[in-house]
């Protein structure tokens, strides 16, 4: 068995890991005609295909899923590992709010790094438009309103808080003291991830716009508009995780080596924050992840070919240009009117569309961000693919109650 | 081909006595004395509001203390789309609030006859205005900019606090 020094501080003996194989279902509004462990099934089905393993070849399973409320259904985890014929073995659920994913993949990394599966399948999903609004006669504010459970229930919930407003105040707070993100900078990222979305055949909202666009649509919490925000959809993706060993074993055409973990929680009250426009979570998982993976966070930008953000809302992204170090603290706003982050700038940000194009299916947002990392480092990721010259991408996620989980991700081929 | 589905009307409910445990004084002084009350770590003086009954720097039990009702408001949003639970309220505003005397802020509805942004802009002084009935709820209480405190205490519903 091949053991390497390899971890925070090669503190721990822990082994190499690969992602050998990737699948998600097309992001939709609403699949009305599948529950959310049929589509698990399709996104399973298409990982286990593209790593050339069948389900019986899998050691461990873990599942992100992040709202019991959207799912109709407490522990949905097992019904997922029933359907996929998962059994006899472990599945394990991870549930971080929007930053599922990226803790999804993390514990699937730990699963095999730690040698208790050889091949471990990281399997996101999530309906959510089940839920419904009689007195609108639309799904959203329910939707929301499952998703608002998760904040404080004796401080938080009862003052109508959203998920929206979390993040707005963060970003209002960053504006106050850096005069950045500003309206436009915001409408040239919801441009950017819709745009780019018309090169993903599975994302839900490709989208042509114009800044007076964005600026003129619906407000829904100052400042942010409606095309600020990403869409909820539904959604499955999977990735299947294989040991070093393994790789040679099935003569792994495509594998992608996670060589950087990051995570970290803050405080979930906002208020006990020290500064209230920071996530330092973000810079805590992005520093943990560089430092493992041997890199630089000072110098992070030249050593990607490209990365895919949460961007759940458009002015975090621009928050995280600069917390995961590509730009300094305050210099976000700049570099989108520089164009750092287009598809042909300094380091193309969310390819896929991210969560504003492609679309957030919570439980499986993170997993398709890592997956679209995994198909740029292999090539494949057809019409967006971006040039590969250093042969290394990352993936992040954001969620939680005043968005408190940060996960980071540094995939190496 | 059309795909098939068949959909059904669904609700979850589950009813509850909740105790708010340690915290329950904050919600007893509110609902008996109009008295916002926040918890201070002997060790390094940290003043919580909301409450906690231990400090997660230092592990020491917190001591209760009184405190104002007049503070600053740090970042506030206006809401215009909203939960289901709260669409009919459309547009509030939402924001943290240092206490004066507090080390932290709490998450509270600021409520202006003049609902616009620069009314609840950082740094804006803000009085708490409370409910004539109180059910020892976080929404028993809110905050009004301090040129508009009078005119609030004057509306039948709601009330004034002791300690300004």
């Amino acid at each position: 068995m091949s053991w390497t020094m390899h971890g925070i501080g090669n503190e721990y003996m822990t082994r190499r890991v690969a992602i050998i194989g990737f699948g998600m279902t097309p992001f939709k509004a609403r699949w009305p005609d599948k529950t959310y462990f049929e589509l698990a099934y399709d996104a399973c089905n298409e990982a286990l295909q593209d790593a050339g393993i069948t389900i019986k070849d899998v050691d461990s399973a873990v599942y992100g899923i992040y709202n019991d409320l959207f799912e109709r259904q407490f522990m949905p985890d097992i019904y997922v590992n029933d359907y996929i014929g998962n059994i006899d073995k472990p599945g394990t659920r991870v549930t971080t709010g929007g930053a599922t994913g990226g803790f999804t993949v993390r514990t699937g990394y730990a699963e095999v790094a730690s040698g208790l599966a050889d091949i471990c399948l990281v399997l996101g999903v999530e309906k959510c438009n089940d839920c419904y609004d009689k007195q609108t006669g639309t799904t959203t504010p329910e939707v929301l309103k499952a998703i608002a459970y998760s904040a404080d229930m004796t401080w938080e919930f009862p003052l109508g808080m959203l998920a929206a407003s979390s993040y707005v105040v963060l970003v209002n707070a960053h504006f106050n003291k850096y005069g950045n993100p500003t309206e436009e900078q915001m409408a040239k990222v919801s441009i950017k991830n819709h745009g780019n979305a018309f090169n993903n055949p599975k994302a839900q909202a490709p989208m042509k716009l114009t800044i007076e666009d964005v600026l003129n649509s619906r407000i829904i919490c100052y400042p942010f508009k409606m095309l600020d925000c990403c869409l909820y959809s539904e959604a499955s993706a999977a990735l299947i995780l294989a040991s070093e060993e393994k790789v040679k074993e099935l003569k792994a055409e495509n594998p992608v080596w996670i060589t950087g973990v990051g995570a970290a929680c803050t405080d979930a009250f906002i208020g006990n924050r020290k500064s209230i426009g920071a996530l330092p979570s973000n810079i805590a998982a992005a520093k943990q992840a560089y430092k493992m993976a041997g890199l630089d966070y000072k110098n992070i930008k030249k050593e990607l070919d490209v990365a895919e953000l949460h961007d759940a809302f458009t002015g975090q992204e621009v928050i995280s240009y600069e917390e995961l170090g590509f730009v300094e603290y305050g210099k976000g706003g700049a570099w989108i009117d520089d164009g750092g982050p287009e598809m042909h700038g300094e380091l193309p940000v969310n390819p896929s569309g991210g969560l504003i194009g492609c679309g957030h299916a919570v439980g499986a947002t993170g997993i398709m961000s890592t997956g679209e990392a995994y198909l740029q480092l292999t090539e494949r990721a057809g019409k967006r693919q971006v040039p590969i010259t250093k042969g290394r991408a990352i993936s992040h996620s954001i969620g939680g109650p005043g968005a408190a989980y940060s996960a980071v991700i540094v995939l190496e081929r | 081909m059309t795909k098939e589905y068949h959909e059904i009307d669904d609700i979850i409910v589950i009813h509850y006595k909740y105790s708010f445990g340690g915290q329950s004084r904050f919600f007893i002084e509110l609902k008996n004395n109009k008295q916002i009350m926040g918890t201070k770590c002997p060790k390094c003086k940290t003043v919580y509001c909301p409450p906690r009954i231990a400090c997660a720097k230092c592990y020491e039990t917190t001591e209760w203390i009184p405190l104002k009702d007049t503070g600053e408001i740090k970042v506030s949003t206006l809401v215009w789309y909203s939960t289901s639970a709260f669409i009919q309220n459309i547009p509030y505003a939402v924001g943290y609030i240092q206490l004066d005397g507090a080390s932290t802020a709490i998450n509270q509805g600021i409520f202006s006859d003049n609902l616009v942004p620069s009314k609840v802009k950082p740094g804006k002084r803000v009085r708490a205005v409370f409910k004539k009935e109180r059910e020892g709820k976080i929404t028993d209480f809110f905050f009004v900019p301090i040129d508009e405190y009078d005119d609030w205490i004057q509306k039948p519903e709601f009330e004034g606090g002791k300690n300004g």
